[in-house]
This record gives structure tokens, sequence and C-alpha cells, in this order.
């Protein structure tokens, strides 16, 4: 079993700082619901711990499998059993989608895998994400829609097959008949043994999945942890309660409009 | 010595290596689909095409030499209802010095040219394109468009795109563009993501970026065109 550690983690986007102090410990048994207004830092988390450049770490530790990982390479992070579900998966102009793949499963695998093996993977893979098999021709993500690129995302979750998943929301763009695909193929994998760091702000996804904990981040520090009810109670009752049960404020220049996100806002700050 | 190609009322399609010093005609509802694959290095040449009357040049070039490269095109397009397609991919490496010199004059109406630069430039390379596209006056109804692109791999390699318009009709229809920049860093860390090497990551980002050209070519050229980036990198 891999745990995931996260100590006193500080990270700023430049320079201004979006988590202050997050303490965090997920292993590869368990689900997590990461839940917390827009703007709080959820996806910071996410990408601080995958290693994006552009989130700077200016205090704590990440921990992975008993090793420090706070100033590893991205790929790295990746090979070691780390995977991100992207929010916006990047449309790369060009780059075959098979091609990709195949480049992927050979640096985890540390060796030209056998094409026999590729393609029974890429196989399996695109059955129990339910897309064609024709679009692993198609360049990646170029000119998918936005619940193509998310299933696109699960299909690399599922080839790669990490220890512990991050899906930053995930069920964005997904019709119906899509999130229930995708939690099936989640909950397959949670059976399997496999963790999950989860980012969503719909309470759908979660109902159809194994969720051990759910956690609220709330102006970069975690405001209060508590079990699937918590999730519920969000779902019925937004986050205001939060100030009256735990006096935990929401900052004022936080209270960003849905569908931005902490970075973006210091972005545009800057 | 010159090497003509001269069409009359012909359609023809011709993949060639060497360039230097080519002149084409065509005439009289004449089609040619030129792909021209450059892996010498050291090249200094110029071509010129005049292009009459209902006709088509698509020139296809694949650039991916090692050394200085200069060159230069112009098309002079004579006859109405033409049209005349320039698409070039390129990579720069060491300390080459690659200048891109093509330009398209419109001396009459109707008529159409279109012209598309990709390139790469990596370590301590630079890599130029400009020219000229040119609409005449009393040229109506013409239609140009220009793309140029450069992505700029290292700290010390560079790029410059200027690509010109000219325009002395007022009947006509024209667009350009031009960009120079640096790898996409959401693309890079995208790839990272999943496993890949920074040098597997640009790897992958070049030859997509600069291999879509290699379609137009035979299989054995595409081989090679493949085989060049590769080395190159």
């Amino acid at each position: 079993m891999a745990i995931l550690e996260i100590k006193n983690l500080h990270v700023s986007v430049k320079d201004k700082e979006i988590l202050k102090g997050v303490d965090l410990v997920a292993d590869s048994s368990e689900t997590i619901a990461l839940l917390g207004p827009n703007g709080n830092g959820k996806s910071t988390l996410l990408q601080t711990i995958m290693g994006n450049p552009n989130y700077v770490v200016t205090q704590g530790q990440i921990i992975f499998d008993g090793k420090d990982i706070t100033s590893l390479e991205v790929d790295e992070r990746s090979k070691l059993g780390l995977f991100l579900g992207m929010q916006y998966p990047s449309e790369v102009p060009g780059v075959n989608n098979s091609d990709f793949l195949k480049a992927s499963l050979n640096a985890h695998q540390n060796r030209r895998v056998p094409l026999a093996i590729f393609y029974s993977v890429m196989n399996k893979a695109y059955a129990r994400t339910e897309i064609p098999f024709e679009m692993a021709n198609r360049n990646l993500n170029e000119g998918f829609s936005g619940g193509e690129k998310k299933k696109n995302e699960i299909l690399q979750m599922l080839v790669l097959n990490p220890k512990i998943a991050m899906l930053d929301e995930i069920d964005s763009g997904l019709d119906v008949d899509a999130i229930q695909t995708v939690s099936k193929v989640i909950k397959e994998e949670q059976e399997k043994g496999k963790g999950f760091l989860i980012v969503s702000h719909y309470a759908r996804l979660y109902d159809l999945i194994n969720v051990d904990r759910a956690i609220v981040l709330v102006n970069g520090k975690i405001a209060t942890e508590g079990d699937r009810s918590l999730i519920e109670k969000i779902d019925k009752e937004g986050y205001e309660w939060l100030k009256k049960e735990l006096g935990v404020e929401i900052e004022k220049e936080r209270q960003v409009v849905l569908g931005t996100c902490a970075t973006k806002e210091a972005l545009k700050a800057k | 010595m010159k090497n003509e190609i001269i069409l009359n009322n012909e359609i023809k399609e011709l993949e060639i290596d060497d360039i230097s010093d080519l002149e084409i005609k065509l005439d009289n509802f004449s089609s040619l689909d030129l792909k021209i694959l450059n892996l010498l290095p050291e090249k200094n040449v110029s071509f010129h095409a005049s292009v009459g009357e209902g006709c088509k040049l698509n020139i296809i070039f694949a650039d991916f030499s090692k050394g200085n490269v200069s060159i230069n095109s112009l098309v002079d397009i004579n006859g109405e209802n033409s049209f005349c397609s320039w698409s070039l991919a390129t990579l720069s490496s060491n300390n080459d010095k690659k200048v891109y010199d093509v330009s398209f004059i419109h001396h009459i109406g109707h008529s159409e040219s279109i012209m598309d630069n990709y390139g790469v430039a990596r370590d301590e390379s630079n890599l130029v394109f400009k020219g000229i596209n040119y609409i005449k006056k009393g040229s109506k109804g013409s239609k140009t468009n220009q793309i140029a692109k450069i992505i700029v791999f290292d700290k010390s390699s560079s790029g410059v795109a200027s690509p010109i318009l000219k325009i002395d009709e007022n009947d006509v229809n024209a667009a350009h563009s031009a960009v120079v920049g640096q790898l996409n860093e959401n693309h890079m860390f995208y790839l990272m993501s999943r496993g890949l090497s920074k040098e597997k990551a640009k790897e992958l980002i070049t030859l997509g970026y600069l291999q879509p050209i290699s379609k137009h070519f035979s299989p054995d050229a595409q081989e090679r065109i493949e085989k060049a980036i590769m080395e190159a990198m």
C-alpha cells in the first residue's frame, strides 16, 4: 500500500499564497472527496502534488511511498504511481493519441513494451471507457468534446494504472451516460485497490462511487473532515454553515465567481 | 544552368530534392504539385515561378537539412483564376542559420495565394521567415493569406517571422499572422504528467508540429523525413 503524506504545505502561484499549510494523509486503499468553494485551492493542491512548475512550494513537504517528492520532476512522480486527471486537458496538436499512450507506457515500464501487449492494454482501456477505438488515431484531445476529453483522461489512467489517482472535476462536461461509465470504471478500480483523491462540485458522482472520507478546503487550509454525510450536507446547504458551526469564514477576496479558480484569480491580480 | 519545368495545359506531380536555380512556368490551365525534400546542407538557392491563367501551383517544402540554408522563392501570378500555395516545415539546430524569403506577386486579379511557414529553432540556431505577398493595383478580387509560426526551443535559439502584405488594390481579401513563441508549458506538463521525460515530450511535440507535412510525400520520402527529424533531435 502506498501512502501520500502532505505536511504543512504552503504553495504560491506568482507570489500569491494559495495553500496556507495543508496537512493530509491519503493511502492507496481509500477514496477521499475533496470539497470546498471555488477558488480555495483544491486544484492547486492536486497540481502541486503532480509537480506543475507553476505552483511553487514555499514550505512543507510531499511524501509518496516513503520518498520525498517535493522537488521531484513531474515524469518521475508519474512513474512512482501518481496520476492527475486534469480539469482542462490540453489539446496537443499533431501528437497522435496512440503514439502518446505508447510512449507513456514505455516510460512507465522502462522498456519498449511489445506491440501485442500494448494493443491489449489499449483495447481493454478503450472498451471500459466506451470510447470508440478509432479515436486512438486522432491527435491528443484535438477537437474532442468536453466529455471526450474527460473520458480520455480516465482511459490514460487505466493504461498507466497508478497507485493513487487524482481526478479534478472529472465529471464536468460528461453527459448522464458518460458519468455512469466513468463512475463504473472508478468503482471497479476502487475494488482492485486503487486510491483516489476526487474533486467535484456535485454529489452525483460521489453517490455513484465509494467515498471513505470527505475533506473541505477553505482559504487554503483544511477546514473540516468527515464521512460521506459531509457531502450531503454541502450539497443541501452549501458552505455558509462553516461559519456558524466551525467559525470558518470564507475570505471575501476568495468569494469568486463560479467557474474560476484560485490560480486564475492570482494570475489576474498580477 | 537553369533547371526548367514548363507545363502547358498539363497536370503534373513531382517529388524532387534539388531545387537549384529552378524555373517553373505554368500556362493554360496547368496544374503542378511540387514536393521538395531538402536534406542537403549549405543550400543557397533561389527559384522562380510564373503562373498563367487558370493554373494551379502547390509547393510543399520540407527542409530538414543540417547547416545553413538560404532560400529565395518568387512566384509571379500572371493569369486570372489561378491558385498558388506554399507550405514549409523546417527545423534548425546547432549553429544553423536558415533564411526563407518567400514572395508572391499578384499582377492580375481573381487570383489566390496561400503561404504557410512552420518552423522549430533548436540549440543556438536562427530561423528567419520573410517575404512579401504583394497585390498590385488593379488586381481586383485577389486573395492572399500568410501564416508564419516558429517555436523557439532553447534559450539560445532565435526566430524571426516577418511576413509582409503589400496591398495596392482595395477590392481584395488579405490576412496574415505571425507567431514566434516558446514551447507551450501546459503541453509539456501534460505529457510529462504521464511519465514522459522532458526530452521525449519535446520530441513528440516537435514531431507533431513538423511531421504533418510528410503526408504529402511518398512513403520513401516520409521515412527519410522522420529519420531526419529524429536525427536532428
